[in-house]
């Protein structure tokens, strides 16, 4: 019990996030089947057998330079043939945690929509710092940081999210074009966002990331009273916080009802071109626990397994 | 027994806030904007105009509606009254004052107000079948109400009814509610007025058998308490004068303002400074024109009705006059007199000459000591000195160094007349009694009083006779004013009929000439009577009256000047049961005001909003 409690006091210690409780994520990994980074790493990449390494993928004949050690001896005196053995590679997956930051993540203030994309994105670079990957974070419109290796590195992720706020407009096609072409090295990409925009918009900009062989996640915060819209107002003239362009609007019953199946078709044309992108897609309503989407939904589509 | 009422009835146009709530919404509603993450999916969905939909009330809506209606409904100070005394099998007269002074204003309300309300409470308390009658005690004591059951409709009337504009008189009223109390056994009379019990005019006997109720505290009142206007016969317009007494009848000193006009047209304003229980007379002159005068008292005191008054400037009178006389000093002299009158003509005949061929036609003439034994009807005469043994009016004896005595000063003859006190009479004839006239002017001597001056009809012309001799010359100090004597009866001789009456309220006048239908002025005419022939007016709304159709219309000036009415000052009221029985000296009636339950549940929907604001803003 003792070495329990010591055991959990050192964790805190390492996570070195005050007040945030990170223990539900502890012995889970991101898990993508692209996206291999050019450094080594623990991340196991079948298919891409390498000169030296730990698990036997495969054999390669000799050629003039090849490292003798690798020679098996064995099967040359089998077969009299000069092969050489190839391993499994064994790289770091770089994690492009990408939060949308501009005005709408404000709104419903209630919804505090923007902070759960936070919570959700620093759970995310915990899991992938614990896994020795590394992290890239970006606010977007913002500018990305650097790349995190250490998971004491949380600590500074914590940071950057709180400082940021909601506000500006946000092209997200643009947006993501612009990331793909700047950081060219390919990783993961975690795209947290409301995605309250057209369909289109959004896979531009997931076709621009895979263009670059990005694996591609599109994280969902929905906001409860985007679900509900009754229960923020009746009747008013909405008002755009990005554009400001207005439209009035009265929800009545009919109209209501005609909202809630846009939305339904909305989400379902990102689930579908999620899939057309081979991209995974999942979205968080605002009212639910991040670390219940974390460990259950996100493992299910297995983006998140034990390590 | 337990009622319900309304301390401030007027507070109810608090409710206007809530009109006012609903149109800040509806403004609101237009320019209220809601911030969303995007319009993708709204813009897909048919706007509504916000004109179009009907509004839709939110908690904080509700909460500020109950909140005002709260407020509101405390600021009407609502009260319910327990106790009282309880039903009595026996029946009630209810006399209730309504002169003028009962329109005073209290702090509670009008003295009116302040009666009405425990009347009122005495007709709930009534059981059922048991009767009651109303008497109200004016100039005249009238049954408003005879015994009736119908409680609702005595509350009814009690509710509408408004005290008048005449003066009090108590004791017909009270002594015509005894009288019907006397028929029932166990009726009492309660008596609701603002005279004190011992200035009410009722005998001892008579108080002992009422439930006697006396309001009233204040005595802020000025009043304009007289008008008297002075224009001389034949003089113009602009040469009148009216005289305005005002008094204050308040223990302070008090300023007022008093402006006055002739029809429409602004005559004068006064800035006036009285002392306490001072009167001050106002000379105002010049006037701008002829025509009914308003005068108006600018104070803001506690009684507002006798604040104003109304009188008459008349236009020019042309004097058209014949002269009778053998008297060649008097036609001298009072030709001098006519060419001093614009307009005036003067024809002078001798006597022989008349009686030998009297004119025809509608003149207005004066006989000097000559009584013509044959006068042509359209004639209307003044005989000065009439000769003894004269059939139409003689003097029985003659009289050396009189004065006038007294007089009618409300006979159109002596209108616009100074007081007559300074007329002296060297010689005169003591005129004997007619049958067609009436003395408007008397005179004594050391040892008899006479009739100077007669006036009447007779044989449809107007005559008068004066006693005195009108010697030369008429002009000079010592005889002006009986040369004013003779030009005003000359001007009520040769006037057609009268088209003006000043009359006062609550006091019945019989005028001559026919009065007809309709009649227009104060409460739509309602405010006077005419009845009988020759017609009787009487006024109980103060003001100015016109009857008859237009184009022949007559003038009825009605005034309120009562020292009882304006002196309003009253020790505060109190009440004297009658001796005998208690209905009204039971357990008084015990008033609850709950006004401030609505302030607590207002300040408890206050804090309700405060809470539903903080949670809106939460969102």
């Amino acid at each position: 019990m003792l070495r329990a409690l010591r055991h959990r006091r050192k964790r805190a210690a390492t996570t070195g996030a005050p007040g945030i409780d990170l223990t539900p994520y502890d012995g889970l990994a991101l898990h993508v089947r692209r996206g291999m980074g050019e450094r080594t790493g623990d991340r196991r990449f079948p298919g891409h057998p390498q000169p030296s390494g730990i698990e036997l993928e495969g054999y390669t004949a000799y050629a003039p330079g090849d490292d003798l050690r690798h020679l098996d001896w064995n099967v040359y005196g089998r077969l009299d043939a000069l092969l050489v053995r190839r391993f499994t590679a064994e790289r770091e997956v770089l994690f492009h945690l990408l939060v949308d930051g501009s005005a709408s993540m404000g709104v419903p203030a209630r919804d505090r929509k923007f902070a759960v994309a936070s919570e959700l994105a620093r759970a995310l670079a915990y899991l992938a710092l614990s896994a020795n990957d590394a992290v890239r974070l970006a606010v977007l419109p913002g500018a990305a940081s650097r790349v995190y290796r250490q998971r004491a590195s949380t600590l500074r992720i914590v940071d950057e999210l709180a400082a940021a706020t909601p506000g500006g407009s946000l092209a997200l096609d643009r947006a993501l074009e612009a990331y793909a072409l700047r950081h060219p090295q390919p990783g993961a990409t975690i795209v947290i966002s409301d995605l309250m925009m057209d369909p289109l918009e959004v896979e531009r900009g997931v076709r621009a990331l895979r263009a670059r062989r990005y694996e591609v996640v599109l994280l969902h915060v929905v906001g409860a009273g985007e679900l509900d819209p009754l229960r923020e107002f009746s009747h008013g003239m909405l008002q755009d916080v990005e554009s400001s362009a207005t439209h009035p609007v009265v929800l009545t019953r009919t109209a209501l009802a005609r909202y809630h199946t846009l939305l339904r078709d909305h989400m379902t044309a990102l689930a579908a071109l999620a899939a057309r992108s081979e991209a995974t897609y999942a979205h968080l309503t605002t009212g639910r626990s991040v670390a219940e989407f974390v460990t259950t939904d996100l493992a299910r589509l297995g983006l998140v397994r034990r390590r | 027994m337990i009622g319900i009422g309304l301390a401030n009835p007027a507070g109810a146009l608090a409710f206007a806030a809530v009109a006012i709530l609903v149109a800040l919404y509806l403004f609101d509603r237009r320019r209220h904007t809601i911030p969303v993450g995007s319009l993708f999916l709204w813009q897909r969905i048919a706007p509504r105009p916000m004109e179009r939909q009907r509004f839709r009330a939110d908690l904080l809506f509700v909460l500020q509606l109950l909140l005002l209606i709260a407020l509101a409904g405390g600021y009407l100070r609502p009260y319910v009254e327990e106790g009282g005394t309880p039903a009595t099998g026996a029946s009630l007269v209810l006399v209730l004052d309504v002169s003028a002074s009962m329109q005073t204003r209290e702090a509670e309300g009008t003295r009116f107000d302040l009666v009405r309300r425990p009347a009122r409470t005495l007709v709930a308390h009534l059981g059922a079948g048991e009767e009651a009658m109303l008497v109200t005690a004016g100039a005249h004591a009238r049954v408003v109400i005879p015994w009736t059951a119908d409680h609702a409709r005595m509350q009814d009337r009690l509710e509408t009814l408004e005290p008048l504009d005449t003066p009090t008189d108590l004791a017909p009223a009270v002594e015509l509610a005894l009288g019907a109390a006397a028929d029932r056994p166990g009726a009492s009379v309660a008596v609701f007025t603002d005279l004190p019990p011992q200035e009410s005019g009722l005998a001892p006997a008579d108080l002992a058998g009422v439930d006697y109720v006396q309001v009233g505290h204040t005595d802020d009142n000025l009043a304009i308490a007289g008008v008297t206007v002075e224009q001389p016969p034949f003089s113009t317009a602009s040469e009148a004068t009216a005289t305005v007494a005002v008094r204050n009848y308040s223990h302070l000193a008090r300023r007022a303002a008093l402006e006055a006009r002739v029809g429409e047209r602004f005559w004068t304003r006064r800035d006036l400074v009285l002392q306490p229980h001072a009167t001050e007379q106002v000379l105002l002159d010049d006037p701008p024109a002829a025509g009914e005068v308003a005068l108006t008292l600018e104070t803001g005191d506690a009684l507002a009705i006798d604040d104003e008054a109304v009188t008459y400037i008349a236009p020019t009178e042309r004097l058209d006059l014949l002269l009778v006389t053998a008297s060649r000093a008097l036609a001298a002299d009072l030709a001098e007199v006519t060419a001093a009158i614009p307009g005036a003509r003067l024809e002078v005949m001798p006597p022989t000459r008349y009686e030998a061929a009297p004119p025809e036609g509608p003149r207005t003439a004066l006989f000097d000591r000559v009584v013509p034994a044959e006068i042509p009807t359209a004639t209307n005469a003044l005989f000065v000195a009439p000769p003894p043994g004269s059939a139409l009016c003689s003097a029985y004896r003659m009289v050396e160094a009189a004065t006038v005595v007294d007089w009618e000063a409300d006979h159109p003859a002596l209108r616009g007349l100074g007081p007559l006190e300074a007329l002296e009479v060297t010689h005169a004839g003591a005129l004997a009694p007619t049958d067609w006239g009436v003395p408007i002017v008397t005179a004594a001597a050391a040892t008899v009083a006479f009739p100077l001056l007669v006036a009447g009809e007779r044989d449809g012309r107007r005559v008068a006779c004066l006693a005195a001799d009108l010697t030369p010359p008429l002009a000079s100090s010592d005889h002006e004013p009986l040369l004013l004597l003779t030009l005003g009866t000359l001007r009520w001789l040769g006037q057609p009929e009268e088209t003006v009456f000043q009359i006062a309220t609550g006091v019945p006048v019989r005028v001559r000439g026919a009065l007809s239908p309709p009649v227009r002025g104060p409460a739509a005419g309602a405010g006077l009577s005419i009845a009988g022939d020759p017609p009787v007016l009487l006024a109980e709304r103060r003001g100015i009256y016109r009857v008859g159709p237009p184009g022949t219309e007559r003038l009825v000036l009605v005034n309120l000047f009562d020292d009882r009415e304006s002196d309003i000052g009253r020790s505060g009221g109190g009440e004297w049961p009658a001796r005998g029985h208690a209905r009204s000296a039971g357990p008084p009636l015990a008033r609850h005001e709950v006004g401030w339950w609505l302030y607590l549940a207002a300040a408890a929907l206050l804090g309700g909003e405060w809470i539903a604001w903080r949670r809106r803003l939460g969102r």
